[in-house]
């Protein structure tokens, strides 16, 4: 989780564009049961066409997608990947029967890349059984179904590689709270969403990511984080967790001694809770609320974080620390977690985007407050462009006004272009230091002819 | 023998527009003398690796003094690049005769680099003397001398050419009509007058670390006034630190231009925006802000309208000098204020910071210059040493320890800076721990790295 930048494995998402693509998998004598496994999922196997809302370069696009996902119950609610369903402005799927149905997104959470559709039906759909991950054993056998750069109903089969890879939380696709399934089933874009399912024919894992440059590294969600995932957002639509705005590390990185148990905090958010209660770097965390806690290894980090995101939101929890040689209470009260990401808004008058500021962002460009908006990307040729506001820029103040936060970012800027000012003064961050950028509004009812004679001087 | 010393000047030529055979032929005989090629190695380390490799390059040496001040082209010293192992040959054939040379301190406002032969005896050697460039003109046709390839035996030869395009601001800056060979980067430009005017140079990109022309890629006069005021008083040896400063505000300013002018409905003449104060500088404790606009810097107007005339500014301050009392007429909320200060030293940069090898764990770190600082917004309350290289094979590249980590504890004793550094390493030397804990900051986040010493193999 820490030095994140240095040790950061390239995980592609598998969202697929049409290849086409050859290959059998046989296995002799296992053939029958394989072929009955995989006819317990496949009447379930939904292929998914999201059409996605991306902001790219200054501008809000839709594009269609393509990935996977099953049913889990026979009223029709279907688990898939965060990153197959969320940002959509519609999702159709394809069943098993090749009828495509319009599903509504239930609810997503973006930390564990799972999303549940409700797919509208008057009748019961086949639906998946689930199985238990934390029984999966390395050698055993699995198929991952779904469709692999969009061919749909694709199976391919292999082995569980290792059921609990810790994939590091510094790359911003990888869930801080579980370990993965390492499969050799051949993953491909396409494949996100779908199941991994073991020889009873049982889902215990959703497909999720594949290491770019290397052959057969796929990985998927447990089963069983997709569950308690699947029932909170059945339940109230979002996953709640807690925060205190720690890092951690495993007790490796200071010392071999495996006598000295606990987790290191290795860092300290300066706008958190844990902050607040004067928890430091370097404290080593040995119970939260009188459950002891101990990491001595990475793939020991996800289930401690898990924990302390368990926690009552809005709540006392005392920390133990040991500090030195000193064992310290620290009383702390929980805050709800930052979204995965900040809102975004395109503002095409002045063709950008812009969006949240989340603990990440602000950490980064070492702001001394929440205040403040990012400037995702901007277009060419626009009049941020011209004005050249950059991609990166925080936009700190529009004239004399302080930017607090998007919302009222939002509506400062409508009011500017509505008074159709034809000069706004922004302040704006950029790296480590600060400058003005001078946006000339060039309105397009009135004076076209004007400005353009005035820029021709 | 090589110690005739030349004096273009003097020489009479009479033709103004244009050169004659015998003119270039003169020319050739009385500027080649001054050239010889340089030789050196460079330790290059690769910024995101720390890892290094050593190579071979070879430049023009001009002679511009007859015991023995040299001047080459910039391009040896840049960023994450370190010349060693410098020599100079002067003559040819018979006559030739190898230097060894010291490397001065890079001038930080023009890219060329000044080296210094070692002798037991004083020396008396050919040179060129320069004469300022008046006359040069758009179409003006110069002669430039230099050395061809190694398989022409670094042969001395001439080019012609003509000024292509002159730049105004923020310097006047003469451009070539085409580009130039290698060997002769660096080397002399006569006019028809036989005046030596200046030598061949490029600027520096950002990339190579120039901060304050990035004209890179286009051959370009360097003029003798941009210069000679080196060749009068040369830098000081590198990493010697009896050396004055230059003088420093600690903002950093954006030019009026006439939009801004209009917005703040100030006059449209120009002036320079302070956008950042940098926390703890003299403008800082001046009380400089963001928004004050600088009409006036000790009684020379500032005119600036465009990104590129930041630079004379930065330049006027640096050459008023560290310590120095000025007066600061500026524009706040539309009125005039005038502030009073004195000017700081401008603190050292990155290409001059001071670095400390160890050779227990096999870091190479260097102290947080305020340019660093700034490069990667850190905050002023981050103190410790940043990493430059990982020793192929060593504890610290077993604990996963990178370049640009910032160490801030090392082994339980607190880094706050390189002597800080120095010390914690000498007691683990001599404690010889089985293991040692550092604490960092890598980008945004601070963590932990284990090391393990080999201590045996330090025996």
């Amino acid at each position: 989780m820490v030095m994140k930048q240095f040790r950061r494995i390239t995980l592609v998402v598998m969202l697929g564009a049409a290849l086409l693509l050859e290959g059998c998998a046989t296995m002799g004598g296992t053939q029958r049961t394989v072929i009955r496994a995989k006819d317990k999922v496949s009447p379930a196997l939904v292929h998914i066409r999201p059409v996605k809302e991306v902001y790219s370069r200054g501008k809000r696009e839709e594009v269609v997608a393509i990935g996977s996902g099953f049913i889990i119950s026979p009223d029709g609610y279907v688990c898939t990947n965060e990153h197959v369903a969320g940002d959509t402005k519609a999702v159709y799927c394809v069943l098993s029967d090749k009828n495509e149905v319009e599903a509504a997104v239930v609810g997503v959470d973006p930390y564990t890349d799972i999303a549940i559709l409700k797919l509208t039906t008057d009748h019961r759909l086949p639906y998946v059984k689930l199985g238990d991950s934390s029984k999966l054993k390395a050698g055993q056998t699995v198929m991952a179904l779904g469709s692999p750069h969009g061919l749909a109903r694709s199976v391919s089969l292999g082995i569980v590689s290792i059921p609990d890879r810790h994939l590091d939380e510094g790359d911003s696709r990888v869930s801080p709270y579980n370990n993965w399934i390492q499969t050799d089933a051949a993953i491909n874009p396409g494949n996100s969403g779908g199941p991994l399912v073991n020889l009873r024919g049982e889902v215990v894992g959703v497909n999720a990511r594949m290491l770019r440059g290397a052959e057969n590294v796929g990985f998927a969600i447990p089963i069983n984080v997709a569950k308690e995932v699947a029932d909170a957002l059945i339940k109230k639509g979002r996953v709640q967790r807690s925060w205190l705005g720690i890092s951690l590390q495993e007790m490796l990185a200071k010392t071999k001694d495996a006598t000295q148990e606990g987790v290191i905090i290795a860092d300290v958010d300066p706008l958190s809770p844990a902050y607040e209660a004067k928890v430091q770097p370097g404290d080593v965390l040995i119970s939260v609320n009188n459950h002891p806690v101990n990491a001595r290894f990475e793939e020991d980090l996800p289930a401690v974080r898990k924990l302390i995101a368990d926690l009552p939101v809005g709540t006392a929890a005392t920390l133990i620390v040991k500090r030195g040689t000193d064992k310290v209470a620290i009383p702390v009260m929980t805050e709800e977690g930052p979204e995965f990401r900040g809102m975004e808004q395109e503002f095409s008058e002045w063709a950008f985007t812009a969006s949240e500021l989340t603990p990440e962002i602000v950490r980064r460009a070492q702001l001394p407050s929440r205040k403040g908006v990012l400037v995702s990307g901007v277009q060419v040729g626009g009049m941020a462009g011209n004005a050249k506001l950059r991609q990166g820029d925080i936009i700190l103040r529009v004239d004399e006004q302080e930017i607090e936060n998007l919302q009222q970012f939002t509506q400062t800027y409508r009011a500017v272009v509505k008074a159709k000012k034809p000069m706004v003064m922004l302040f704006v961050k950029r790296g480590a230091l600060t400058l003005y950028v001078l946006v000339k509004q060039e309105l397009p009812s009135e004076g076209e002819n004007q400005e353009g004679a005035s820029h021709a001087e | 023998m090589l110690n005739s010393i030349i004096l273009i000047a003097a020489l009479s030529f009479g033709a103004n527009d244009g050169f004659s055979q015998t003119l270039l032929a003169a020319a050739y005989d009385a500027v080649t003398p001054a050239i010889g090629l340089l030789e050196y190695s460079s330790e290059v380390t690769d910024p995101a690796t720390g890892e290094t490799s050593k190579r071979d390059g070879n430049a023009l040496a001009l002679l511009v003094s007859p015991d023995g001040l040299v001047m080459t082209h910039g391009h040896m010293v840049v960023e994450n690049a370190d010349p060693f192992n410098i020599r100079v040959t002067l003559g040819q054939g018979d006559n030739e005769k190898k230097y060894d040379a010291v490397l001065l301190k890079k001038p930080d406002d023009i890219n060329v680099v000044f080296l210094k032969l070692k002798s037991e005896t004083p020396l008396k050697l050919p040179y060129v003397k320069f004469s300022r460039p008046n006359g040069l003109m758009l179409g003006s046709e110069i002669a430039l001398f230099g050395l061809l390839s190694e398989s022409m035996d670094f042969n001395r030869a001439f080019q012609a050419g003509r000024i292509a395009s002159i730049l105004e601001k923020p310097r006047t800056t003469y451009c070539l009509d085409d580009n130039v060979r290698f060997g002769f980067v660096g080397g002399p430009v006569v006019d028809t007058q036989g005046r030596v005017v200046g030598v061949i140079g490029f600027d520096l990109s950002r990339q190579e670390g120039g901060d304050v022309y990035v004209r890179s890629g286009h051959p370009l006069i360097f003029q003798s006034e941009l210069f000679q005021q080196y060749i009068d008083t040369p830098p000081k040896e590198k990493g010697d630190e009896k050396e004055e400063g230059d003088g420093w505000l600690g903002v950093f300013t954006q030019p009026l231009d006439d939009d801004f002018a209009d917005y703040w409905g100030l006059e449209k003449n120009g002036g320079l925006i302070i956008s950042t104060v940098i926390p703890g500088s003299p403008g800082a404790e001046a009380g400089l802000r963001t928004g004050d606009v600088i009409m006036d810097f000790n009684g020379t107007p500032i005119r600036a309208k465009l990104d590129r005339e930041v630079v004379g500014f930065t330049k006027l301050v640096r050459e008023t000098g560290p310590g120095k009392e000025v007066t600061i007429k500026l524009f706040r909320d539309k009125k005039p204020v005038d502030i009073t200060m004195k000017l700081g030293t401008r603190p050292r940069t990155s290409q001059d910071a001071a670095e400390y090898e160890d050779t227990v764990f096999g870091l190479t770190v260097r102290e947080i210059t305020t340019d660093i600082r700034i490069a990667l917004n850190l905050s002023d309350d981050v103190k410790g040493v940043i990493v430059r290289r990982v020793k192929s094979g060593s504890a610290a590249q077993l604990g996963k320890m990178r370049p640009g980590v910032i160490i801030l504890n090392f082994g339980d004793h607190p880094v706050t800076n390189l002597d800080d550094f120095k010390a914690a390493v000498q007691k683990l030397a001599e404690q010889k721990p089985a293991e040692i804990t550092v604490f960092a900051r890598a980008g945004s986040v601070t963590g932990f790295f284990r090391l393990q010493p080999r201590w045996d193999a330090h025996e």
